[in-house]
């Protein structure tokens, strides 16, 4: 049997990958603060004994899409927005401290600024504590202040800042949990700091998703998987026809 | 199966649950109290298909890996406390807490209920109720003959009995404040309870310690805005449509494979 069909074969499952990709992002159409993947699909020649062979597809992730999505209004003091480039920095279930655009917070029951997925929001020093307050207020650079609960509502108490980075866009990558963090061989530890980061209280990040854009890239792959399965049916019908032959020569 | 099938397949649900969230909101539009819900969507976890600076050949690496999404889900729904609008009822018996605070209320098995209806009315006994006729906490009871009620905004409840000159004090309404009133449970009938996540109930004066007053003959509407709702409803029509046009592309190429090959 030629191996056309196991090329048209890893053509076929390579674009199902991509197709996945796609979905996922399409799927993230509405969540705040999701960055879409980009799919590509990437020629790997076969080294074999003397040279290469073939070349086989390959779908790869080279990236996430680091544009920001529209702003939407919502009013509440405790979402926030990015505005421009930069990140939030949040604790992961692992301790380590991972980034996020999504900023729909919440304080949870020991005044621990939360993100709404519970991870707990970094400020200067480690997590952000808030004691009871009347009026919360969360400055363009991150600074948030509080009229204390029975307060008089001219005192503003500044509190902490959140810690906003902006790390370059190439060293940073997608782990599993939807999170961004350092690439691996990229500098570890904590990020630093960024006083240039701004941030908008009362809005939220919607996805970066352009559901056309998916769609479009949805059907086109149906079409490549499509003609991937000819190959397959092309090179099938031509080992029949060679069975055929040998059939006919006994 | 073709992992496409799942993802899409999440999308839809998640979008699902989202219009049921708004759907509940909009059907609230007119409630006492009510707050209005929405839904926190997440991206699921991605599956990494191939790392990220492996080894492609014996001194080659790879230099992007395979990580694919497996779609998305709502994690919750988070409650907004936002002030709804006061509105002026000249019932006497209906209150708005104009700020932070809940009222409570008895509950039949005698444990405490909160809510920000404030929609109050008379049993037969006297005693102020809500309207499934639970009790408000601490009980008032009104005397009768009573010709007039009036609810001071710190809570003091006072009332005019035989027509007499000096109004006589029935007693105090406290509020409950929560550290966290979006870890509350909504239990229905405008009721909410405490859970580990609210926090303990904070009781206190109406207008002090960050509590909101008290307003006699005003209710406070839901706090749902109807145009952020139905703007809502369209987004989230679309983006259901558009996961759906996904399963049917990839059942489409399932479908010419078993009918090409084989």
């Amino acid at each position: 049997m030629d191996k056309a069909i196991y090329i048209g074969m890893s053509g076929a499952k390579q674009s199902m990958l991509g197709q996945q990709a796609h979905a996922n992002n399409l799927a993230n159409v509405n969540t705040t603060g999701f960055k879409r993947d980009f799919a590509q699909a990437r020629s790997m020649p076969v080294f074999g004994e003397h040279y290469p062979t073939r070349a086989y597809a390959m779908t790869e992730r080279p990236g996430t899409d680091l544009s920001s999505g529209a702003l939407m209004e919502t009013g509440r003091d405790l979402d926030v927005a990015i505005s421009g480039d930069g990140w939030l920095a949040v604790q992961a279930d692992t301790g380590e401290e991972v980034l996020t655009r999504s900023g729909s917070l919440s304080v949870d029951v020991n005044g621990i600024l939360r993100t709404a997925t519970g991870e707990p929001v970094l400020g200067n020093g480690g997590p952000v504590a808030l004691p009871p307050y009347d009026k919360l207020q969360i400055g363009q650079d991150g600074t948030v202040s509080i009229v204390p609960a029975g307060g008089p509502p001219d005192q503003l108490v500044q509190l902490d800042r959140l810690k906003l980075v902006n790390p370059p866009a190439d060293s940073l990558m997608k782990g599993t949990d939807g999170f961004m963090r350092s690439k691996p061989g990229e500098a570890a530890g904590p990020f630093a700091a960024d006083g240039a980061v701004r941030l908008q209280s009362g809005f939220l990040e919607s996805s970066n998703v352009n559901a056309v854009e998916e769609m479009i890239a949805n059907m086109e792959l149906a079409r490549q998987y499509e003609m991937q399965v000819k190959v397959m049916r092309t090179a099938q019908s031509n080992s029949e026809a060679t069975a055929r032959l040998l059939q006919n020569l006994g | 199966m073709h992992p496409a099938l799942w993802v899409s397949k999440t999308g839809l649900s998640a979008q699902d649950t989202n219009m049921s969230t708004i759907s509940n909101n909009l059907a609230n539009v007119n409630t006492t109290g009510f707050k209005r819900d929405r839904a926190v969507f997440q991206d699921l976890l991605y599956q990494i298909n191939r790392q990220p600076g492996g080894m492609s050949a014996e001194n080659s690496e790879l230099p992007s890996g395979l990580q694919l999404g497996t779609g998305v889900r709502v994690v919750g729904t988070a409650k907004q406390f936002t002030q709804g609008n006061l509105q002026v009822t000249e019932q006497p018996l209906d209150m708005a807490v104009d700020g932070r605070g809940f009222f409570q209320v008895l509950m039949p098995d005698g444990s405490i209920s909160y809510t920000r209806d404030g929609q109050f009315q008379l049993n037969s006994e006297g005693d102020i109720v809500n309207a499934n006729g639970y009790p408000l906490e601490p009980n008032i009871n009104v005397p009768e003959n009573t010709t007039s009620i009036t609810i001071g905004t710190d809570g003091t409840v006072s009332a005019v009995v035989d027509d007499q000159a000096n109004p006589v004090e029935l007693g105090d309404i406290t509020l409950v404040d929560f550290v966290n009133p979006q870890g509350l449970q909504a239990i229905g009938n405008n009721l909410f309870r405490e859970t580990a996540a609210s926090g303990d109930p904070q009781e206190g004066e109406p207008g002090l310690d960050g509590l909101g007053q008290i307003e006699q003959g005003m209710t406070e509407a839901s706090n749902v805005e109807v145009v952020e709702e139905l703007v809502n409803m369209i987004t989230t029509q679309r983006a259901y449509e558009m996961n759906s046009k996904v399963v049917s592309t990839t059942d489409q190429m399932l479908q010419f494979l078993n009918q090409n090959v084989g």
